[in-house]
């Protein structure tokens, strides 16, 4: 799964340490979400899409493009 | 990840103290049961002395592992998942050459085994750790 989480991040010109404390998560988490090493949890997506006040799906795009409801 | 200062230290030395007194009951129970005559019920007891101290130790790695956020749980799930296999194919294996070769209890007994468990955690922690690095 792709994410803009760095893109969004530096736009708010926020280190690291600014959005995991932000977050509630540590530095290495938001780190390895941003490397797309680490999917996170939809608990956490959720206070990212909160915290750069958007939609999940604008931080998150999966790599599979096919839609489960066909 | 939300502890304060006050509680985060007095968690350290909880978790450290615990495991600086079960370490020094361990080594004691070691030098009493080797070199003193004791009776057995007092063998007994004295083998059991590290228990306490341990069960206090395992109550504050639960607790600092409850507090870390989910990527950081995941790694010691992993490393567990490293941990857990790596030590029945010790014992395995032990129990076979002790089969094969007549390896003596006495070199690897409980006592010498238990100890490579925390370093498999260990090793468990450090590759997982770098996978997410």
């Amino acid at each position: 799964m792709k994410n803009r989480l760095r893109v969004l991040r530096a736009e708010r010109k926020w280190s690291q340490a600014e959005v995991a404390e932000r977050l509630g998560v540590s530095r290495q988490t938001v780190n390895a979400v941003e490397t797309e090493k680490y999917e996170p949890s939809i608990t956490l997506a959720f206070k990212m899409a909160r915290l750069f006040d958007t939609r999940i799906e604008d931080i998150f795009q999966s790599d599979d493009n096919s839609n489960p409801e066909r | 990840m939300d502890k304060s200062p006050s509680t985060s230290v007095r968690d350290a030395i909880l978790g450290y103290g615990s495991l600086i007194v079960w370490a020094m009951c361990y080594l004691g129970a070691l030098v009493l049961l080797r070199k003193f005559q004791l009776e057995g019920w007092v063998r007994v007891a004295v083998a059991l002395l590290p228990i306490p101290p341990f069960v206090l130790f395992l109550s504050m790695v639960l607790a600092e592992i409850r507090s870390l956020d989910e990527l950081w749980r995941r790694i010691h799930l992993e490393a567990l998942a490293i941990a857990f296999p790596l030590a029945v194919l010790l014992l395995m294996i032990l129990g076979l050459m002790e089969l094969a070769t007549g390896l003596s209890p006495n070199d690897w007994s409980y006592r010498h085994v238990w100890i490579f468990l925390p370093i498999f955690y260990a090793i468990g922690v450090l590759v997982s750790v770098r996978r997410y690095k």
